[in-house]
This record gives C-alpha cells, sequence and structure tokens, in this order.
C-alpha cells in the first residue's frame, strides 16, 4: 500500500479570536495535485501554512510522507526539514540576494559542494526560462519573472511536495494561463506532489482533485473533471 | 491641488524665512568665514592630529558601545515575548533624555579617588580611567544606546515576516537570521551607528567634564576663553567635513526612512527570540548600569551637601530661565517645524531626498560652531544686533540646533496623513488653512504632542550653544552646572544635576505608569 504524502488528520486551529480552521482531515496522495478552493477567510492558506510547519495545530495531527510531523500545540518537525518547497503570494523573495543567490540560499541549507550548487540552480532557472537572469536583483525582474524565479526557487532543493499560496492572483490572465501550464508540465516531469490554494475557480484545471473550504471547514471534495 | 497664491505659500515661505535665519546663516557665515583659510585648517600639524585621532575615537568608540548595547535591547523589544513592552521601551529609552554631561558628572562620583568605587574596594581602582577617552565613550555609548536599540527595533519591524517565512522552509532558524534578517535589518543599525558616531564626535559637554581634548572643546576655547574666532572657524572645519561625510553616508543607507513613523510590515517577523533566553535579565542589567547607577551615585552625593535648600534656592533663577525659555523654545520649534514638515512631507522626489539630506547635515553642524555661528551673525550693529545681549538669543540656539531633526520628526508624522484626505477637503471646497488645521494637523496631534516634548527636553539640557550665545548675567541650568563644576562643591552641583534629571525623568514616568496602567488593563 502507498504511503500518502500527507495526511491532515481532525486538525483545528484558532487565530486569535477567530475559529480559522475546525476538524479538517485531509489526504494527498503521492505525486497527486490538489486545489484547495475557497473565498477569502475560509482557511486554506491557515491549513497550507500548517502543512508548512509555519504554524502550530490546536488539536489533530499532520503526516507528511509517512512521519508525524506536527500534533496538537506544535511541531514535532521544524519547517526546513519537512521536505517542502513553498511559494508565497507575495512571492517573498529576498531583495538582498540576486536570483542565482536567491536559489543558492535553498541549495546551501543542503550542504553541497559550491559547483553542483551552481548548475542545480542553473539548470532550475533553465527550466522555468529564466536561465540568463542569476546576476539580477528581485527588483530589476518583470511580474512574471519573479514569478518564475518564486517557482524556481521552490523546486530547486528537489522538495517532494510543492505548495503554493495563491501564487498567481497578481497576474494578468493570459501570463497566468502561460504559468499555469508550465507549472502544471513541470509537476509532472518532477513527479512532485503539489497543494495549490486559490480562490479562482479556473484553477481547478491544475488539479487532480479540489478541495472546497468555508468557515473553516472542508465542504466537498472531488475529482477535478469530476466537480 | 493648492496654487501659488493660497494660504499654504505664505504659512511655508514665513516659516522657511525663519529657518533659512535661524538655522542655515549662522552655519554659512560660519564657514565663509572658515573657507578663507581652508588650507591651513586641513594642514594638521601634531596637535591638530592629536585632536583629530580623539574625535574620531570618542565617535567611533561611542558608537560601537552604543551598537552593542542597543542593536540586542532592540531585538528584544522587536522579536521576546515582553509583558509591558511599550512600559520597557519608554525605561530604557530614558538615558537619551538626560543630558550627557550629567551621566558624565555621575561617573565622576563614582570613579575618581574619592568616588563610590574607591570607598567600597578601598584603593582607587579607576585612577587613570576617570578622566579619559575611553571614560567619555562609556558615557556616551551609555546615553546614545537607545538610538540604536529603536533603530533595530524599526528595522526589524519593517521586515516582511514572509521573508524569514520563505527561509525558514528551507534553512535552520540560525542560518535564517544571519542570512536573510541581518542583512535587511543591517543598513538601519549601521546608519544608527554612524549617527552616533556624529553626534559622539559633536559632543562638548562630556568631553568638557571629562577633560578629554577633542575638537568641540578646542573650539570653546579658542573662541570662549582666548576669544580667537579665526582659530575657531580653523579647528572647526576638519570636524564639519568629518561630520557632513558621516551624515550622507547615514541617509544614502537609510534611504527615505531616516526619521520614520511608518508602521511596520503587515507580516510580523517569523523569527521570535524564545522566553528561555532570559531577556528580562539583560534588560534589567541595562536600566540598572545606564539609569539607576547614576541617579544613585548623584544621590549619593547629593545628600553630602550641607543645605539642598539653599543650592535649590541659590540657582532659583537659572531654573526659572531653563523652563521659561525651553517651554518657548519647544513651542516655537514646533510652530515652525510643522509647517516645513508638513512641506517636506509633501515635496517628492530628488528634491525631498535633498532636503532630507540638509537637514541631517546641518543637525550634525557640532553646538560649538553653530554657537560661534550666531554670534557672527546677531552680534552687530542695526536691526541684527538689537536682539543680541537678550535671553532671545538661547530661544535662537535652541532654533538653530534643534529644528532640523524638528522637521524631520514632523514630516515623518505628516507622511501618515494620507494626501487623499486633504484632496477630498479641498474637493469640497475647503481652503488650505482650514484643509490643516481641520483635517491635517488633529491626525497629527500625537506626533504633535511628542515633538514638543522631546524639543522641551532637548532644549532644556541643551548646552554647547547655549554657553556660548547666553547674554551676561543670564543664565540657564545647564549652563550653571557646567560653570560651578570648577568652582562649587561637587554635592552642590550633584544636587543641581540630580533637580535637572529630575525635571526631564518625572514626566516620562508618569508616560510609563499611564504606559503601564493601559498595558495591564
Amino acid at each position: 500500500m502507498t504511503v500518502p504524502a500527507i495526511v491532515v488528520s481532525h486538525v483545528s486551529k484558532r487565530l486569535g479570536a477567530h475559529q480559522a480552521l475546525t476538524d479538517v482531515s485531509l489526504a494527498v496522495s503521492p505525486a497527486e495535485a490538489i486545489v484547495i478552493l475557497g473565498p477569502s477567510g475560509s482557511g486554506k492558506t491557515t491549513l497550507l501554512r500548517l502543512i508548512a510547519g509555519l504554524e502550530a495545530p490546536d488539536t489533530g495531527t499532520i503526516t507528511v510522507h509517512g512521519v508525524c510531523v506536527a500534533e496538537a500545540g506544535r511541531n514535532l518537525i521544524p519547517p526546513h526539514e519537512r521536505g517542502l518547497g513553498f511559494v508565497f503570494q507575495d512571492l517573498a523573495l529576498w531583495p538582498h540576494l540576486t536570483v542565482a543567490e536567491n536559489l543558492g540560499f535553498v541549495l546551501g541549507s543542503a550542504r553541497m559542494p559550491r559547483a553542483e550548487r551552481a548548475s542545480r540552480g542553473q539548470r532550475a532557472l533553465d527550466t522555468m526560462q529564466i536561465g540568463t537572469l542569476g546576476s539580477r536583483y528581485p527588483h530589476q525582474l518583470s511580474g512574471g519573472e519573479q514569478q518564475r524565479v518564486a517557482l524556481a526557487r521552490a523546486l530547486v532543493g528537489q522538495p517532494r511536495v510543492l505548495l503554493l499560496d495563491e501564487p498567481f492572483s497578481s497576474l494578468d490572465p493570459e501570463l497566468r494561463a502561460t504559468l499555469g501550464a508550465e507549472l502544471h508540465q513541470v509537476r509532472r516531469e518532477l513527479k512532485v506532489t503539489m497543494v495549490y490554494v486559490t480562490h479562482d475557480r479556473d484553477d481547478s484545471v491544475l488539479a487532480d482533485a479540489v478541495v472546497e473550504m468555508r468557515g473553516g471547514r472542508i465542504t466537498s471534495l472531488s475529482n477535478a473533471g469530476n466537480p | 491641488m493648492w496654487g501659488w497664491r493660497s494660504s499654504r505659500t505664505v504659512a511655508i515661505g514665513l516659516a522657511a524665512a525663519i529657518f533659512v535665519v535661524s538655522c542655515v546663516l549662522p552655519v554659512a557665515s560660519f564657514l565663509m568665514a572658515s573657507l578663507r583659510d581652508a588650507t591651513a585648517a586641513f594642514a594638521l600639524d601634531a596637535r591638530q592630529w592629536r585632536l583629530l585621532v580623539n574625535t574620531a575615537g570618542l565617535g567611533v568608540g561611542s558608537a560601537v558601545l552604543a551598537t552593542a548595547i542597543g542593536s540586542p535591547l532592540g531585538l528584544l523589544l522587536a522579536r521576546a515575548s515582553l509583558r509591558y513592552r511599550a512600559l520597557l521601551r519608554v525605561a530604557l529609552a530614558a538615558p537619551l533624555l538626560l543630558p550627557p554631561y550629567v551621566v558624565a558628572l555621575a561617573w565622576t562620583y563614582l570613579a575618581s579617588s574619592r568616588g563610590l568605587l574607591a570607598t567600597v574596594a578601598g584603593y582607587d581602582a579607576l585612577a587613570a580611567w576617570t578622566y579619559s577617552l575611553p571614560a567619555a565613550a562609556l558615557v556616551l555609548g551609555l546615553v546614545l544606546y537607545p538610538l540604536s536599540m529603536l533603530a533595530t527595533e524599526i528595522a526589524l519591524r519593517r521586515i516582511d515576516g514572509r521573508l524569514e517565512e520563505a527561509a525558514l522552509i528551507v534553512a535552520a532558524p540560525r542560518g535564517v537570521f544571519w542570512r536573510i534578517t541581518v542583512p535587511l535589518a543591517g543598513p538601519g543599525i549601521m546608519a544608527a551607528a554612524l549617527v552616533i558616531f556624529v553626534l559622539a564626535a559633536s559632543e562638548f559637554g562630556v568631553p568638557g567634564v571629562l577633560r578629554v581634548r577633542v575638537y568641540t572643546t578646542e573650539i570653546f576655547t579658542a573662541f570662549a576663553a582666548l576669544y580667537d574666532p579665526g582659530r575657531a572657524a580653523l579647528l572647526a572645519l576638519p570636524l564639519l567635513a568629518l561630520c557632513l561625510v558621516v551624515s550622507v553616508v547615514a541617509v544614502t543607507l537609510l534611504g527615505d526612512r531616516f526619521v520614520t513613523a511608518r508602521r511596520g510590515a503587515d507580516t510580523p517577523g517569523a523569527l521570535r527570540v524564545e522566553r528561555s533566553q532570559s531577556p528580562l535579565v539583560m534588560i534589567a542589567l541595562v536600566l540598572v548600569t545606564a539609569l539607576a547607577l547614576p541617579i544613585a551615585v548623584l544621590m549619593r552625593e547629593a545628600l553630602n551637601s550641607q543645605s539642598i535648600v539653599a543650592t535649590i534656592g541659590g540657582s532659583g533663577e537659572a531654573i526659572a530661565n531653563s523652563l521659561r525659555l525651553a517651554t518657548i523654545g519647544a513651542s516655537a520649534l514646533v510652530g515652525i517645524a510643522m509647517w516645513l514638515g508638513y512641506a517636506l512631507a509633501r515635496t517628492r522626489g530628488g528634491l525631498g531626498r535633498l532636503a532630507d539630506i540638509g537637514l541631517v547635515v546641518l543637525f550634525a553642524v557640532p553646538g560649538t560652531l553653530v554657537g560661534v555661528g550666531l554670534i557672527g551673525v546677531w552680534n552687530r550693529a542695526g536691526p541684527f544686533g538689537a536682539l543680541y545681549g537678550t535671553d532671545s538669543m538661547l530661544v535662537l540656539a535652541y532654533l538653530a540646533r534643534l529644528l532640523p531633526i524638528a522637521i524631520l520628526a514632523l514630516a515623518a508624522s505628516s507622511r501618515t496623513v494620507p494626501l487623499s484626505h486633504e484632496e477630498a477637503a479641498a474637493v469640497s471646497g475647503a481652503g488650505w488653512l482650514r484643509t490643516m488645521w481641520r483635517i491635517v494637523v488633529p491626525q497629527m496631534r500625537l506626533g504633535l504632542v511628542a515633538a514638543w516634548l522631546i524639543a522641551f527636553v532637548l532644549a532644556f539640557g541643551e548646552l554647547g550653544v547655549s554657553i556660548l550665545v547666553a547674554p551676561p548675567g543670564e543664565t540657564t541650568l545647564p549652563i550653571r552646572i557646567y560653570t560651578t563644576i570648577a568652582n562649587a562643591p561637587s554635592s552642590s552641583v550633584a544636587v543641581l544635576a540630580l533637580l535637572q534629571a529630575s525635571i526631564i525623568l518625572g514626566p516620562l514616568a508618569a508616560l510609563g505608569a499611564i504606559l503601564a496602567h493601559r498595558e495591564r488593563s
């Protein structure tokens, strides 16, 4: 039997006075892509942050590739040891580092030789079709280029799970479609598990399954082609 | 939105004219006098070299110590889970408001051969250090560390938490701190260190009390004791050049954030200082060393006074003068800086940035130079001379010394009022004055009150300019303290220094009590 890539089991989370998640359970198979749909305040970003380890659940457990990484009230495994890539809504590119250094920081944590680091970084940039931009700083790039850098940075560490928090929300529809198609292709080639959070129903074309959330609860779960 | 013929032109034009006359003219006059013999000023002989090395040493020593104390405290205030954070911030910032020469006096009572340490230890352990350059750097480091603390806290709060979260996904917290957090906060911390360098190099009172020969004390001696304005001007030029270069670097590092009231990033920082690291121990240690110890030492010395009441009574006129002139000065400062701060906040692009740099550079000009410049401008026949010899010169001294920083502070306050609020008022048919009075000023009221209080405290403790321009027979409390150090018993000087510290710290303690009450409820 295949071990699920991610298992979220009876997870609840309160943020201040707001109950962000209530008894949420979810399983994602390896190399599967799910899209979590929901309006603002539905708890989808909180769920993503719990999987990443940026927050700890109040109740319930989270398992990544068979290892329990968080249980009620505490994170057992810190974020950087969970084998994840994360693309933030505002991209969070480090402004004081060049594109190559942004990727290098990720690989630097893996303690690999400098030459291998450079070649892997360059490969990731080539994959995202921004191979010539390594020496530029984030503010010197267009919106689409920044988006590609954020994806390259999330993938360069060869994560087993890729988490994306509305990464294309600020782009125009044309660029959004182009990047969506490229992401779909890269994900299939790398066979990476993907959890994609969005409020736009059109993004469900990227998914094998669609989870809908409202008021901190999962309201429906369906195959993408079969809503 | 507002044309040239509006009341805005009149109000801002009038404020700008006062700024030019009180602030720019003295420095320009002094510069003109100095530049006549600029070559000689930079032809440094052995004596000049010693002054330069001492001045730079004082600046570097103070900046390093203040940063070493201030930046960890800033980190704690920004990232540790602290109860009564606002109260702690006020308490930790308090040493900045103490006149530095008062702390220097406390140091002499602590470390001199008849001081507290020698009495307790039984021998004079610090004999060689009491009156020395390291002692002056220590005193200024302890007084100025809040600047580094506040700059570090602001720099850390401005970091978007997402940047740290993105790094935490792939690296351990220690790596994230050194590779992401520190480089992002670095420019703010470095700029604060440079500002501290300039303030320490420009300081007159501390090296004066601790008998350290630096440019400011030499300029004072050349002008006030030897009455040799030419020599004072020559001495000033290298110091001025040093301060200007460092100020420009500081402003360049910080961009438009030199004095800021901008709120922090939307997402708070992801790296936290854990409770187990005992931040309270460090905070307590700093508060005891920089605040409680100087006050306690002054109190001990003051208690030796035969008649505290008589000492205070004998300085009644100086105390009353200080309170009256600081009140007038603070009101004038805020009244003028409000218009110019507003104008600066609404000036975009290169001109605004240039004005920022100019104001920082003006603030960096050492007090003794400003004093000599003021005398050059006002000590003459005709209408200008009518003011010279009156206590209006002291108000002018406060304007010349403090107006640049007041303008920068109130510009930051003005920037918090959205331009759209003014536009909405203009569309509704309000004139500029009415818009200012009803829309802009009410939204700046907290900034205005804070600016007034800080201006009052700084004016109340001002020494470097006042001591040069005070008319004969007219004295303020700082001048009285400084001039009686050599002639009166140390216990009497301690009584006056303690009185000055109390007048400054009293309102601060009240503010602290209000904050504590608010945080508790």
